[in-house]
């Protein structure tokens, strides 16, 4: 039996990487009707195909098309299987949430949406706030929903100071402990997360996932 | 000038260097649109145009790389398109000397069409064809720069082609990866230059993102592939780092002239600089280029 699941898991995790929607949304469907373990489903089976996409586009392998199109396979594949989840042993429990956002000034989504992607392809609950955020908005929508992680991205060296105020504001307002806050964006180094006294960084999506996990103790 | 006639007359003609990072030592602060300086500070544009003519650039482009229609748009001001795209226009002509040109500066629209994001084709054109008719009159040339999709590049070739009859420069923007130069949509060098080729331009050219050692390989694919075809090359001065506050170029303004050096022995026929690259780059380039055609 275990075998026989482990195929299954193997074809939707592939359903992901080759990018092949009906083939990811009729397995979804099969895991409904045969009644199989519907988080594991989810997660070494769709989950591991996001993931294998993550490292294909770390690698060069893949682009960004690539890149959002499994996300999006991946997505309907689980959305068909959501629904039924609480009538199974237990909810699909969230990793953690995480409110995402571009900084003021800078309109490069491609980054943040690419991590945005793989945070709620592995688990996480993600409020993306889009781009050109104020820092003082992306802090309200942290308080309003509660949120455990804080994603600030920059592409510019002009907006980067924006993610250093995030920090400013957060400790002005003596909030500083209730979340742990990550910086990205092609300038960011660790030498930068230091200056600004934020939590962590990573050099790409998938670093980005395990960076989020350890922070929150998950790893 | 006429750009036809001084690329044919002249061996190898001399590009600006960047203009956003010139804002940045000026005070463009966290936040601002650095095209809108074209209405709000014309004297700063001014004087970075002519420092950059000073230094010798044979070709200065007008400082509009996000004063396209969808771009504006973002920063929600759209009904400043006429006037940004004018002023600078206006101020860089008034100051180009007789054997020089004015280049039309169009950079990307910052909108992705599906699956990455759900921009339309159409839009993104009709954007790039107000930019293109409000500088129509004051140019030699154009250059579309920066872009990773080649759809969007033809949009935006095609929406310049339809305002006005000058030459087009092209230049895409490549990532190395383990299997050659892609852009970051997973367009291959090879077949972004075969597909500016048929799209009717006069220059194929790649700017930003790769520093100049890169280029040197780059431009060498470039040139296999595209054998008699003029090319254009605008690398960043290194990557940026951010110290104090500010952001720093590493590469010192001697190596990265060295590397273009490199590349014109061999390949290009326009050199110039992207971000990080001020009027000293430009000068040394100068001094190259005019040692290697006896100028």
């Amino acid at each position: 039996m275990v075998l026989i699941m482990d195929s299954i898991y193997e074809e939707m995790a592939a359903s992901v990487v080759e990018l092949d929607m009906e083939k990811a949304k009729s397995l979804a469907q099969k895991a409904l009707d045969e009644q199989l373990p519907l988080l594991e489903a989810i997660e070494k089976g769709f989950g591991e195909g996001i993931k294998r996409v993550g490292n294909l586009w770390d690698a060069g392998e893949f682009f960004l098309p690539e890149l959002m199109r499994g996300a999006q396979v991946m997505q309907e594949a689980v959305d068909i299987i959501t629904p039924h989840l609480e009538e199974g042993s237990r909810a699909r429990e969230t990793k953690g949430k995480v409110v995402m956002a571009t900084i003021e000034g800078d309109i490069h989504t491609i980054g943040k949406t690419i991590v945005a992607t793989m945070l709620k392809a592995n688990g996480f609950e993600v409020i993306d706030l889009g781009a050109d955020v104020k820092a003082e908005d992306i802090i309200a929508e942290a308080v309003k929903h509660r949120a455990d992680l804080i994603g600030v991205s920059a592409l510019l060296t002009t907006t980067m100071i924006g993610q250093k105020k995030i920090i400013e504001l957060l400790e002005q307002q003596g909030i500083r402990d209730k979340f742990k806050v990550i910086l990205g964006g092609a300038p960011v180094t660790s030498k930068w997360v230091e200056e600004c006294k934020a939590d962590g960084y990573a050099e790409n999506a998938v670093a980005a996932v395990t960076k989020a996990k350890q922070l929150l103790g998950l790893s | 000038m006429d750009f036809l006639s001084l690329l044919k007359e002249k061996e190898i003609l001399l590009f600006d260097g960047a203009m956003g990072t010139e804002l940045m030592r000026r005070g463009l602060k966290l936040g601002e649109v650095p095209d809108k300086w074209n209405i709000d500070h014309p004297e700063v544009i001014r004087e970075i145009f002519e420092q950059y003519y000073k230094a010798g650039s044979d070709l200065v482009q007008t400082a509009t790389f996000r004063a396209n229609g969808v771009a504006l748009e973002k920063y929600g001001i759209q009904n400043l398109l006429e006037d940004i795209n004018k002023s600078s226009g206006k101020i860089l002509r008034s100051i180009c000397p007789p054997n020089k040109c004015v280049i039309g500066d169009i950079g990307p629209s910052g909108e992705f069409l599906p699956p990455v994001g759900n921009a339309s084709i159409n839009d993104l054109k009709k954007g790039f064809q107000k930019q293109a008719r409000a500088l129509a009159p004051f140019i030699d040339a154009w250059h579309i720069e920066t872009f990773s999709d080649i759809q969007e590049m033809k949009a935006a070739i095609l929406a310049v082609q339809i305002e006005s009859n000058k030459p087009i420069i092209a230049s895409m923007t490549y990532k190395k990866t383990p299997k050659g130069y892609f852009t970051v949509m997973g367009n291959s060098l090879i077949d972004c230059v075969s597909e500016l080729i048929d799209s009717g331009v006069a220059v194929i050219g790649s700017n930003c993102t790769l520093s100049s050692s890169d280029f040197i390989e780059l431009v060498r694919v470039m040139r296999v592939t595209a054998p008699k075809f003029p090319l254009s090359i605008k690398p960043n001065a290194g990557n940026p780092q951010l110290e104090n506050g500010k952001s720093v170029y590493k590469q010192t303004p001697e190596d990265f002239a060295k590397d273009i050096k490199q590349i014109l022995e061999h390949d290009g026929q326009i050199v110039g600089g992207c971000c990080g690259t001020g009027p000293t780059h430009i000068q040394l380039l100068r001094d190259i280029i005019d040692r290697l055609t006896g100028g």
